[in-house]
């Protein structure tokens, strides 16, 4: 075609737009929806990924960071790297705050971040009141507490808390911290000055005192040369690795990745079932225009012509929705900025992106097109030799196996296009083939229940009749609602599932399995006393106490891990800092040996090492294999002897390592302990920590609710999205009676004349729901059950229940909703005037 | 002269439940440049279905259609749809405006497909003659029966095509508007110098015609 000629088409393509888009109101609504959630998700994930790579430095907290593994580094080698720049130390720890003043005492489990006058380096502390941050290191003992500790443990300014013996005054409150550790993102915590921990003489044993080395270049344009000149200093210091910018935040990132990815499987199945929607839709706007289209032949346009018309049409309303949607994205950054920066401290921004809008473009393009291939090929069934018989044959989806193969090739690119983009595109393409595997079945139930309907079985009432008839006509729209909603249905009722069966084994685990409290760090020495203690609290607490110590896997086979295993490995954990490891003679009931044997006791003078089989699975381990570990600076070899289950779940102890006794026994260490108690009520925090100032206390059911806590935004956040695709499917269901229109207001009439009621219509149209609504519950409970169960069985690997609760309020909201749509729909229709129909209008 | 349409033999045959009806047998005649014929005939007897094969809507089931010596019965539909841009207008009994174009747009709908310079201003100037003046802005259902019909007419002239066929084109209007059209219609015929082959039911427009084909039962009965 050529270029003028192009250039008319689209002024007729414009023009027909213009004066009919009402008609095709439905497909711009599902698409703009769709599309919008798509847009939504591409740019805040994109406002994500830029602040973090932009505030890179700040989350490092500096242009470089030394890290010595987290222990304290070589003070010559620091004082080095001070001369040419900037370095901020900082140094934390978990460890109990309580009140001491109070009619009521409270200890709360904190994360403490000693720092210097130069933190931070970069980004600002959010604090009260002014100046309070500064006198952290010029006056000793003074503290400032996060809002949450200041709240729970009722505290006012200038109250002193105790941490460790050592008594503390609450200078204020800190609110955000720039650098966005691990630790800080759901836990509490609290700032001090470096000096005042120089006093603490925390340094003893294994308090897991965490060291970083953060650097500024006071010069940046010479970057390059400083960071030669630092990575001199420590060259010939193999433990220490230097960190850069462009690799904080590594983990935070994966999180993102994997969620925008899920949210983005779900917003292509709202585009999908949109899809029928249009096909639908569209067939009825080129039904509506058939004569039109026979004019245009009849005056010799050819059926391509008039077929790139339509195209046309679709191509200006997706490149206008495409472009509101996406701008619209942008008013939802702030309320995700609002939801996500009191979790992680991060303040996003919109900001556009070109490939982003092209991306939403493409992807409604590939819908459009797919779905639109069958119905605007039909315009080839349009004679214009109709205009002189004054009948018009209504239109059918036409396929020829050109056009099929045309849509099936679009849908594998846009499939491609979302699953290899995935991090694990095997995933995806589960996900994309049950979806098709649902939409067949959905298909062929619809075809079901019409054939099983059409042979008259049933001897009803006169409503049901009407219901029967309305199901079984050849204009049917049975086999879209049941369709579209289905999908729907099951993608919803699988998500609450899994959320609900999730949230309940997490919720189950307190009572049941899981201990009461966590204690670290209790001394080799304190070990009887804590015993005693705890028996003369409670006679029937249930006491787990195991030796422990942090210990580095910093060779296998003679290799750094680091060099060959990535962050994205499930089990980078291990290496990525110093782990806790223990030792016990016999094998621990819950970790049963899936492979070798357990403790050579003949070799007691050599290390051997019991590993997670998950964990050896991932770096592709083996039995006999050399594991050098770290322990208190001294690198020592030991050998991996066997493999065992660990459940990580239960909340009780689990290491990934186990030592054997005989060997480890002489390494100094400290103790770990769980206890259960039968009445929790008798045992007193703040008591436990005079006697045991060092020792840590982790209640858990606080820590289950801060996890509950997060799990519960993430699951809203997953409901609201994936009830999407249901409401695109209301808005399918809901266009297709309007398509249906005329037949519905000539049948009212017929029924008006032969003297029905209304309610005996409105009778017919409830029933005719509830047949079609009863075989969608019961198909995507079908599916969400298989698919929930198989999710949280083989990837959470928790107990699966069917959820009855969660399953009724799914159904009775969506099919409540689904009524209340039809009957509106319908009630236009209720009152057929009679002379339109006379006049043949 | 060469004859503007040539049809020999022809036969029209529709396949109903695998049974073949014969609709139109062995149809022969010519017709000259500048001539008007109307076809009359009953109901039922095949009439419309001639037009149709003639305006290349329909495809022949044997012999023979030339249009200007090229035949076009075994032209494939783009290049039928070629030559009836052109060449030939239609006029229809129902009209069939598109509904949502404006009398003007209707008009000029043609004469922009074939990318002729001013289309509006030489559809305007059609609209004119036919007495639509302070019309074009209309949608078809803003306007009556007659005049739905003069616009119909001045989309099928507007390209000043050679031929004109016409199914009863004054089948849905009244006396006083058939009379009206009808001179509007040989009035632009003669001026122009076009042929037409006219439908209808109506004697006294028959008889302005300058030939009468009568069709029996899918044959030529008569051709006077
Ligand atoms: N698509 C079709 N399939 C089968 N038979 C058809 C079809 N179209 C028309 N016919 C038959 O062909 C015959 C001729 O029809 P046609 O419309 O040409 O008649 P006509 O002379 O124009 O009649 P009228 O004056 O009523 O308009 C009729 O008997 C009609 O029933
Ligand atoms: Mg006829």
């Amino acid at each position: 075609m050529k270029i003028n000629d192009l250039s008319l088409y689209s002024k007729y393509a414009f023009r027909d737009l213009l004066r009919s888009y009402s008609k095709i109101l439905s497909i711009i609504i599902t698409l703009l929806i769709s599309l919008f959630i798509l847009s939504a998700i591409l740019t805040i994930e994109d406002s994500l990924e830029n602040e973090l790579n932009e505030n890179s430095k700040v989350l490092l907290g500096g242009d470089l960071e030394i890290d010595y593994n987290n222990r304290e580094g070589d003070k010559n080698l620091i004082k080095q790297v001070e001369n040419i720049s900037t370095v901020s130390q900082i140094v934390e720890f978990s460890t109990m705050i309580s009140t001491i003043e109070k009619k009521q005492n409270k200890t709360s489990f904190t994360r403490i971040k000693a720092i210097d006058q130069n933190y931070p380096l970069y980004g600002d502390v959010i604090f009260e009141p002014v100046g309070s941050l500064k006198k952290l290191n010029e006056i000793d003992n003074t503290i400032l507490v996060n809002e949450n500790i200041f709240k729970n443990l009722n505290l006012k300014i200038n109250d002193i808390v105790k941490v460790q013996n050592i008594k503390f005054k609450v200078i204020g409150v800190v609110k955000v911290l720039p650098d966005i550790g691990g630790a800080f993102v759901f836990g509490d915590f609290a700032l001090t000055g470096k000096k005042t921990l120089d006093k603490l003489e925390l340094n003893t044993l294994g308090s897991f005192l965490n060291y970083e080395y953060k650097i500024k270049f006071d010069d940046y344009k010479n970057k390059d040369k400083k960071i030669n000149e630092i990575k001199k200093i420590f060259k010939n210091n193999d433990k220490v690795k230097i960190r850069y910018p462009e690799n904080s935040a590594g983990g935070i990132k994966r999180i993102i990745d994997n969620f925008s990815q899920f949210l983005s499987l779900v917003s292509i199945s709202a585009m999908l079932i949109a899809g029928i929607g249009i096909a639908n839709t569209l067939l009825s706007f080129i039904n509506q225009k058939n004569s039109s289209i026979a004019v245009q032949k009849a005056i010799g346009i050819n059926s391509g012509n008039i077929k790139t018309i339509y195209y046309l049409q679709l191509l200006i309303s997706l490149i206008f929705i495409s472009l509101v949607a996406y701008g619209l994205s942008f008013f939802l950054v702030p309320v995700v900025d609002k939801y996500i920066s009191d979790g992680l401290g991060l303040n996003i921004q919109a900001s556009f992106s070109l490939t982003n809008l092209f991306i939403v473009f493409m992807v409604g393009l590939l819908v459009i097109i797919i779905f639109s291939i069958p119905t605007v090929n039909s315009i080839d069934q349009i004679k214009a030799s109709s205009l002189f018989r004054n009948v018009f044959q209504s239109l059918q989806f036409k396929y020829s196996k050109l056009s099929i193969s045309l849509s099936l090739l679009l849908l594998t690119i846009l499939i491609s296009l979302f699953a290899f983009r995935s991090s694990i595109p095997t995933y995806s393409l589960i996900y994309f083939a049950s979806f098709f595997v649902c939409l067949a079945v959905f298909f062929y139930v619809s075809r079901f229940i019409i054939l099983l309907l059409r042979n008259n079985l049933f001897n009803l009432g006169i409503s049901s009749k009407i219901a029967i008839k309305n199901i079984t006509q050849s204009k049917s729209i049975t086999p879209i609602t049941v369709m579209s909603l289905g999908l729907g249905m099951t993608l919803l009722l699988t998500l609450a599932f899994v959320g609900s069966n999730f949230k309940r084994e997490i919720a189950k685990s307190i009572p049941e399995i899981a201990p009461d409290y966590f204690f670290l760090g209790i001394q080799n020495n304190q070990k009887n006393l804590f015993k005693k203690i705890i028996i003369d609290t409670d006679k029937e607490a249930v006491t787990e106490i195991v030796p422990m110590v942090s210990a580095g896997l910093v060779k296998i086979n003679g290799i750094d891990p680091n060099t060959y295993i990535s962050n994205s490995n499930d089990s980078y954990w291990v290496i990525m800092n110093d782990r806790r490891v223990s030792w016990v003679n016999t094998i621990p009931k819950d970790n049963p040996i899936l492979e070798g044997s357990w403790w050579d006791t003949s070799k007691p003078n050599k290390l051997q090492i019991s590993l997670d089989s998950k964990v050896a699975k991932d770096f592709g381990v083996n039995i006999g294999d050399k594991f050098t570990l770290r322990i208190y600076g001294r690198e020592i070899e030991g050998e991996v002897v066997n493999f065992r289950l660990v459940n990580y779940q239960d909340l009780s102890i689990n290491f990934a390592m186990l030592l054997n006794p005989q060997f480890a026994e002489n390494i100094p260490h400290e103790y770990l302990s769980t206890i259960k108690f039968k009445n929790i009520k008798s045992f007193n925090e703040v008591n436990f920590l005079d006697k045991f100032p060092s020792v840590s206390i982790i209640k858990i059911s606080d820590y289950l609710s801060k996890v509950t806590d997060v799990l519960n935004k993430v699951f809203i956040a997953v409901s609201i999205i994936s009830a999407v695709t249901v409401i695109i499917g209301l808005v399918v269901i809901s266009s297709a009676i309007i398509v249906q229109r005329k037949i519905k207001i000539f049948q009212n009439l017929v029924f008006k004349i032969l003297g029905f009621s209304k309610k005996e219509i409105i009778m017919s149209s409830i029933i005719e729901f509830i047949i079609s609504f009863l075989s969608i519950i019961f198909f995507s409970t079908i599916f969400a059950v298989l698919a929930s169960k198989f999710i949280i069985e083989n990837i959470f690997q928790l107990k699966w229940l069917f959820e009855i609760n969660i399953f009724f309020y799914v159904t009775i909201g969506v099919g409540v909703a689904t009524l209340a749509l039809i009957i509106i729909t319908n009630f236009r229709y209720l009152s057929p005037k009679v002379y339109p129909l006379v006049r043949n209008e | 002269m060469n004859k503007l349409l040539k049809l020999s033999n022809v036969s029209l045959n529709y396949t109903i439940d695998n049974n073949s009806i014969n609709i139109l047998k062995n149809i022969s005649f010519e017709v000259d440049y500048k001539e008007t014929i109307s076809i009359v005939g009953e109901s039922g007897s095949g009439k419309t279905s001639l037009i149709m094969l003639i305006g290349g809507l329909e495809k022949n089931s044997a012999g023979n259609i030339f249009f200007k010596d090229s035949e076009i019965s075994n032209m494939t539909e783009d290049e039928i749809s070629e030559i009836r841009r052109k060449n030939i207008g239609i006029v229809f009994q129902s009209f069939y405006l598109i509904p949502n174009y404006t009398a003007l747009e209707n008009v000029s709908l043609s004469l922009e497909i074939n990318k002729l310079d001013n289309a509006t201003k030489k559809a305007k100037e059609i609209l004119d003659r036919f007495g639509l003046s302070n019309r074009f802005n209309n949608l078809p259902s803003q306007l009556s029966g007659g005049e739905q019909q003069r616009v119909a007419i001045a989309r099928s002239v507007v390209m000043k095509p050679e031929l004109i066929l016409a199914d009863e084109p004054t089948g849905n209007l009244d006396s006083e508007n058939t009379e009206n059209i009808s001179s509007l219609l040989f009035n632009y015929i003669k001026d122009e110098n076009a042929s037409l082959i006219m439908v209808t039911h109506d004697n006294n427009l028959a008889n302005l015609t300058k030939r009468k084909i009568i069709i029996k039962d899918g044959v030529i009965s008569e051709n006077q």
